[in-house]
């Protein structure tokens, strides 16, 4: 299941794949995907996929498994909580013009790196 | 495996019209190279420009930096895969522009290319400054895509960078370094005493703009092997990442590895340098499960005593980053990590996505927050207007005066995590 707040994304994986369309920030998308981690949906991406920085790019799309399996994930819960105080710790240093002031010019350019990123690593 | 390495230095670069080296001098037929890249169909054009330093210019944005080199006997050629075939390189004899690269610029994603200043306080954080750089601004046919342009962009500076390096093929080198990695057995034969040390080099996977490639491969297929140092240095990986220019290794790093220039240094005196274990840096967390296991299993296998670690990027990778350590150690082999640091402007944060104990020894390239000053320039090759946009710039951060005030992580090559970068605790 991918779990995101980039519409490219949506649309191009919606009729092929399980998608939760978040409407809200990156970090609301961490949070979402920590939520599912720990009810026991397995971690499939690496929540900060990529080099932009959290700061930056205003989107993000993690993979987590369809449904919930058994067992402890503790690795995974570990990695998106760290991830979550990544995106907060860069939260500190919030730019004016990014992240969800970017412009709409950046914002698609953001978009585009998120879908390609997540595309090179779904079809690899 | 056993490579010799000549050094040609290269203490100028002009425009004249039979490209040459003549004397320490490298000369460029501008129409001739122009002509070789713009075969490629997806080019619209080609300007080439020449950098020295000291020389009032700033280059933006910046792709790739790349050292010209030519295989002058032993097999193979430079860059398997790309501009030669896929022969195993790394012995016989390869010749250098030392001093010289080839710097690539183009606007593929506006927001994540860097800065290379030939002068003032910028030149300081970058080791491109010093280096005598053709540097090509590669403009792509209207609609093409980000990653055909990245490609294009890649091939253009791999086949500009060949095409210097062969007019070091018939030149008597001024100096001559000679690298020898033994088999395993002659190894432990030659040296029973010294501590067995090998070096884990991840690279950049993540995907598109962010790939890397060895004889032609996308490093995030690949299963973690062993490659021969002296691989390295013809060319066996090249860079094809686009972002995060302080910390991503240029093909210039991939050829010039500090790691492995020291390890061989050492090799033989204070220790046996065993070999290099390439691994990947992919976002799927079964590839991290993966290759951290076979990297672990790989050091085991080869009995070592320690393993130097380096990183390529930021967050994703910083996990790869942890567990090949964690799993390195747990096999008894001791290891020290290099990576870089995003510790805020103020340097109080903590500087990785990832800890653990196993990660006692660890050297920085720098912080990549630290916000910097940097004078105007009176020429600019490239584009400037990306410098608002770039990673560690911010709007307003080209101020009109031509002056720039942004983080570090704007400079090409600044916190390298090779170590091949200038800043110094000292």
């Amino acid at each position: 299941m991918i779990i995101t707040n980039n519409p490219a994304v949506t649309a191009a994986y919606e009729q092929m794949k399980n998608v939760r369309y978040v409407e809200g920030s990156y970090r609301d998308v961490l949070v979402e995907v920590r939520n599912l981690v720990h009810i026991g949906h397995e971690l499939v991406t690496h929540p900060l996929m990529g080099s932009l920085k959290p700061n930056e790019t205003p989107y993000r799309s993690v993979v987590v498994s369809d449904e919930p399996v058994q067992g402890c994930h503790t690795e995974a819960i570990l990695i998106i909580e760290e991830s979550i105080a990544v995106f907060d710790r860069f939260a500190r240093t919030a730019r004016p013009d990014r992240g969800a002031h970017a412009s709409e010019i950046a914002k698609r350019d953001f978009r585009e790196i998120d879908l390609s990123l997540l595309k090179s690593a779904l079809d690899a | 495996m056993k490579l010799e390495v000549g050094y040609i230095p290269i203490r100028d670069i002009q425009f004249g019209p039979t490209s040459k080296v003549d004397g320490n001098v490298l000369y460029v037929n501008q129409d001739e190279l122009s002509r070789l890249l713009l075969q490629d169909e997806a080019i619209e054009s080609v300007a080439l420009d020449i950098a020295r330093p000291g020389e009032s210019v700033r280059i933006t944005p910046v792709k790739d930096v790349i050292e010209p080199r030519v295989k002058v006997h032993g097999g193979g050629g430079i860059f398997p895969g790309w501009c030669a075939k896929v022969d195993t390189v790394g012995s016989g004899r390869t010749n250098v522009l030392k001093g010289a690269a080839v710097v690539t610029a183009g606007k593929i994603v506006g927001f994540q290319e860097g800065i290379i200043d030939m002068s003032g306080e910028g030149a300081r954080y970058t080791p491109f400054s010093t280096l005598n750089n053709l540097v090509l601004v590669v403009e792509p046919k209207q609609g093409l895509a980000q990653h055909a342009y990245e490609k294009t962009l890649r091939l253009a500076g791999l086949k500009a960078a060949e095409y210097l390096g062969k007019l070091a093929a018939d030149i008597e080198a001024e100096e001559v370094h000679t690298y020898e990695t033994l088999s395993l057995l002659e190894g432990v034969r030659a040296y029973p005493d010294l501590p067995r040390v090998g070096y884990v080099l991840m690279l950049q996977s993540q995907g598109l703009l962010h790939d890397t490639y060895v004889y032609g491969v996308d490093a995030k297929q690949i299963i973690p092997t062993l490659i021969s140092p002296t691989e390295l240095m013809d060319g066996a990986i090249i860079s094809g990442n686009c972002v995060s220019a302080c910390d991503k290794n240029t093909t210039y790093h991939h050829l010039n590895n500090p790691v492995v220039q020291d390890l061989f240094a050492e090799h033989g005196k204070t220790l046996n340098f065993v070999g290099v274990i390439i691994t990947n840096e992919n976002v799927f967390l079964a590839d991290k499960m993966r290759s951290s296991d076979r990297t672990a299993e790989l050091c085991g296998y080869l009995s070592l005593d320690g393993a130097i670690i380096s990183q390529e990027g930021f967050g994703n990778p910083d996990t790869d980053l942890i567990m090949n350590c964690r799993k390195i150690e747990a096999k008894g082999i001791k290891t020290v990590i290099i990576t870089d640091e995003y510790a805020g402007q103020d340097g109080a944060s903590q500087s990785l996505a990832d800890a653990d104990e196993a990660a006692d020894a660890v050297v920085t390239g720098g912080n990549a927050n630290e916000v910097i000053h940097l004078p105007a320039m009176e020429r600019i090759i490239g584009s400037i207007d990306a410098v608002d946009h770039i990673a560690g710039g911010w709007s307003g951060s080209l101020n009109e005066d031509g002056t720039i005030t942004a983080e570090l992580q704007v400079i090409t090559g600044a916190t390298n995590e090779l170590g091949f970068n200038t800043l110094s605790a000292r």
